[in-house]
């Protein structure tokens, strides 16, 4: 990797990947290193840091985790928002950052099972119910069973509004607008398989 | 340091409220109907009245952090689901840390936004509704700690030295001020086991995240799910839990309908039984076998149920 | 006045306000030093050897106090604390109360010199880190104690100790913003310390920063890094949990960015220094203000000054060493002197 010239580091901060301003105070960050040592991830595939994703931002080098498969990874477990000694939302951050990768076409297919569920709930007003009649009915049996309505009580009202809602804020707009032809590769910062301590007992 | 992090339960609840907007999870209504039916029978064995709405919607966090939805949508989805319990004038209960996290934090950037809040208003207002931030977000789980002397009063099936873990989840306790327990640490659950008389149990991955969130569950169960929940089940088992309770269908969908995959996969022989916290306080409360619907779940609770002395037999309903 | 020979109050004996007694006395004048505990000496008593140098405390404590008791006009007053302070134009009227008995008597004080002093932040908030909940999690002056107890050949030897550092400092989540300056030092002193006593142990401290300005403290840490093979891990913990008995810390090294857990017998964090509840209190006695952690503000152009006939010195103005707390001693005094010899 060519060294980084003094011009070459972007000075506007971090506002091209905060773009709804969720996170503003990135630059409190004192590398600490709490958060990549509770994150889940981190523990699993080390290649994956939030604390070098901060570090990275702040420097403009975002490039190369739009094009990682490693910020797909995150879970959302928010176990860093909760440790950082600075409160530094970086769940928000992580959203920011996977809205930047899939503008560029990058991680589209971790993109697309829930382009299909979105466009379900559309219209069901709900998320995740099952498309699939047999899905329903068995849901349906089991709420009967227990005294509930075979199908959670949403009015029509409700449903149609939702929908009006993705009209309306270009949700919809959104979903529709990215399609497979879009999708550029991803691939791992780094190898697989540096795991530092062994599952199960021992080490 | 500024607002307090963690807050006595009479400062956060002051008042137990006669009556609450009851959050409809979509999840929690799809995958564990049975424990909304805890939810809304253990409200009314303490006296409070559970109000739910035809007209609220799914609350949209979900697919915002998967990346399906844009904030601009979860803003005005949020504006709406809370102008319609602003209407009835009442603070919302939801049963699942997922709607709780993400009502909550939308709801929080709402109103310390004034931009965001107007468009969501502009947006919501084209509906009929508006959103003016009275209701209080909660999640039932402070409900019930608050109210665990009268818990532990009305117990009728003692849960006689059950071994219980807390599986708390991630969205509660990550909040930043106003919540009862340290994050750090959390022992409000175990606290309310042992009202109920069953036994808590703290073992080493207590808490690690369910691994479900943002949809990983679908696009990474294989790869990164499934050995993040292997560890924590091998720590439960190793600590000799016989039933983890979680405050999220998500977290339930995950460690409950997980099992027989991990098992196939590591080869193991995990059968812990994951059930809701409300549906643990039914029981003790003593609702009907039936109506806590745990044919929903895939990992059987036969062992538990004969272990309070609850047969096939014996279950009412 | 006359010729009643002026009285300054030193509250507090500990280096800082032991020192500033001695040489108020020294000087001339009266000095009547209270100290709230049967012993001289505040926190430095807890101590089990020093930085730069490796030195007992306990013999520079004995010399100064040795050195207080040979002055004639200095008067100490153990188990004795201030009960209350009246203006009289000129200074205050000192009411002092003892601890035990709870009899009072007044003194005159034409100056005060505050020195009550540091303690240690509650880190019992911390449940990430377990203290409170693991009994082999202990805060640092937990510590010196047992550090003492193994000086003498006591207590049970540890395999492995991993000190925490910044707990509840430079943590604007739970904790204080600010640095609390002395812990990078005492806590190389204490994995120092371990492995003098045990040289097979493993000890490892997990740091954002060491900050060693001072003379001769940079190169007291890289002798307990590459002489005492003390590990130095740059990562702050995430958490600290427990299995078969033994402790597990989990943290990320940043500086090859990987996460790594390490077991050990024994954790101790290195708490964040605030001043005690009473420095408040007092400030508020003596015109004295403080600031938003309850550290006294210094005047704008003499750091130990606090008000028109109140000076402070050590710990509560600000976490220091043990030297600069004999320094601001004798500065205050100095001022103590000046203002007398003025009037």
């Amino acid at each position: 990797m060519p060294r980084e010239k003094q011009r070459d580091l972007k000075q506007d901060l971090y506002s091209r990947v905060d773009v709804y301003k969720l996170v503003p105070n990135l630059e409190t960050c004192l590398q600490c290193g709490k958060c990549a040592g509770v994150c889940p991830v981190a523990n699993l595939s080390p290649s994956y840091n939030p604390r070098v994703v901060i570090n990275d931002i702040l420097r403009g080098r975002e490039d190369r985790w739009l094009k990682s498969e490693e910020i797909w990874r995150c879970f959302w477990c928010a176990n860093c928002y909760t440790m950082c000694p600075m409160d530094i939302p970086y769940p928000m951050l992580m959203m920011q950052i996977r809205y930047l990768a899939i503008e560029k076409g990058y991680g589209l297919k971790y993109f697309f099972p829930f382009q299909r569920f979105a466009m379900r709930a559309m219209d069901d007003g709900l998320t995740f119910a099952p498309a699939s009649p047999k899905g329903r009915e068995k849901i349906g049996r089991i709420r009967e069973d227990i005294g509930l309505s075979p199908w959670p009580e949403i009015s029509e009202k409700a449903r149609e509004e939702y929908k009006a809602l993705f009209a309306m804020t270009g949700a919809a707009d959104f979903l529709a607008s990215i399609s497979e032809e879009d999708e550029k590769p991803v691939h791992l910062m780094y190898l697989e398989g540096r795991i530092t301590r062994a599952r199960g007992k021992g080490n | 340091m500024q607002e307090a992090r963690v807050i006595r339960p009479e400062e956060r609840i002051r008042d137990i409220p006669e009556r609450v907007f009851l959050f409809r999870s979509c999840t929690g209504s799809i995958e564990y109907p049975g424990t909304e039916n805890a939810v809304k029978e253990t409200l009314k064995a303490l006296g409070v009245e559970a109000v739910m709405d035809p007209d609220q919607t799914c609350c949209s966090g979900y697919l915002l952090t998967c990346s399906a939805h844009k904030p601009e949508l979860s803003l005005a989805v949020t504006a709406r689901n809370l102008a319609i319990v602003e209407k009835k004038d009442l603070d919302v209960y939801t049963f699942c840390n997922g709607c709780f996290g993400y009502i909550s934090e939308l709801a929080h950037i709402l109103l310390h936004n004034p931009a965001y809040l107007d468009m969501a208003n502009g947006v919501v207002g084209k509906l009929g509704y508006k959103f003016e931030g009275k209701p209080k977000v909660f999640h039932v789980q402070e409900l019930w700690y608050r109210m665990k002397d009268t818990i532990s009063d009305k117990v009728v099936r003692p849960l006689a030295g059950l071994r219980v873990a807390a599986h708390n989840g991630c969205h509660y306790v990550a909040r930043q001020y106003g919540i009862l327990d340290d994050g750090g640490y959390p022992t409000f659950h175990e606290e309310l086991f042992a009202a109920m008389g069953a036994e808590p149990v703290f073992y080493k991955e207590r808490q690690l995240c369910c691994g479900y969130a943002v949809g990983r569950g679908f696009t990474h169960k294989e790869e990164m799910v499934q050995p993040h929940l292997y560890k924590k089940l091998k720590s439960a088992e190793q600590a000799g839990v016989e039933l983890i309770t979680t405050v999220c269908p998500g977290c339930n969908v995950a460690l409950d309908r997980e099992q027989p995959n991990i098992n196939r996969r590591y080869g193991e022989a995990f059968k812990i039984p994951v059930i809701d916290l409300s549906q643990l306080i039914g029981l003790a409360l003593g609702m009907p076998i039936r109506k806590l619907g745990f044919a929903a779940n895939t990992t059987p609770l036969n062992g538990v149920l004969e272990k309070l002395g609850i047969g096939k037999e014996t279950a009412d309903g | 006045m006359g010729n009643r020979t002026k009285t300054a109050v030193v509250i507090g004996a500990g280096p800082a306000g032991i020192e500033a007694a001695i040489r108020i006395s020294q000087a001339g004048f009266n000095s009547i030093i209270v100290e709230k505990e049967p012993e001289l000496g505040g926190t430095l008593k807890q101590l089990c050897s020093s930085f730069p140098r490796w030195e007992d405390p306990r013999e520079l404590l004995d010399r100064k106090i040795l050195e207080l008791q040979s002055c004639p006009a200095a008067s100490i007053r153990k188990n004795t604390v201030v009960a209350e302070a009246t203006s009289n134009g000129s200074g205050y009227v000192v009411k002092l109360s003892e601890v035990r008995t709870g009899k009072t008597d007044e003194v005159i004080a034409d100056a005060v010199v505050l020195a009550t002093g540091f303690e240690l932040m509650d880190i019992s908030i911390y449940g990430e880190y377990g203290y409170g909940i693991y009994p082999e999690v202990v805060h640092a002056l937990e510590f010196e104690a047992t550090l003492k107890e193994w000086k003498r050949g006591k207590g049970k030897p540890p395999k492995g100790v991993a000190i925490i550092k910044c707990v509840g400092s430079r943590d604007r989540s739970k904790g204080n913003p600010y640095c609390s300056k002395i812990c990078c030092m005492y806590s190389a002193k204490q994995a120092g310390l371990v492995k003098e006593f045990f040289p097979d142990a493993k000890v490892y401290v997990f740091y954002m920063d060491y900050r060693a300005a001072g003379r001769q403290y940079e190169e007291f840490v890289r002798e307990v890094i590459e002489q005492r093979h003390v590990r130095y891990v740059r990562g702050r913990p995430a958490k600290v949990l427990c299995e078969d008995g033994r402790l597990l810390v989990r943290a990320e090294d940043t500086l090859i960015g990987l996460p790594v857990e390490v077991v050990v017998d024994i954790v101790v964090l290195a708490p964040a220094v605030v001043p005690r509840p009473s420095t408040r209190r007092l400030a508020e006695m003596f015109g004295a203000s403080t600031d938003e952690y309850g550290f006294i503000e210094p005047e704008p152009f003499n750091p130990v000054q606090a008000s028109a006939r109140t000076f402070f010195a050590g710990g509560c103005g600000f976490a220091v060493e043990t030297p600069l707390a004999l320094q601001q001693g004798a500065a205050a005094a100095a001022n103590v002197i000046a203002l007398f010899n003025l009037e």
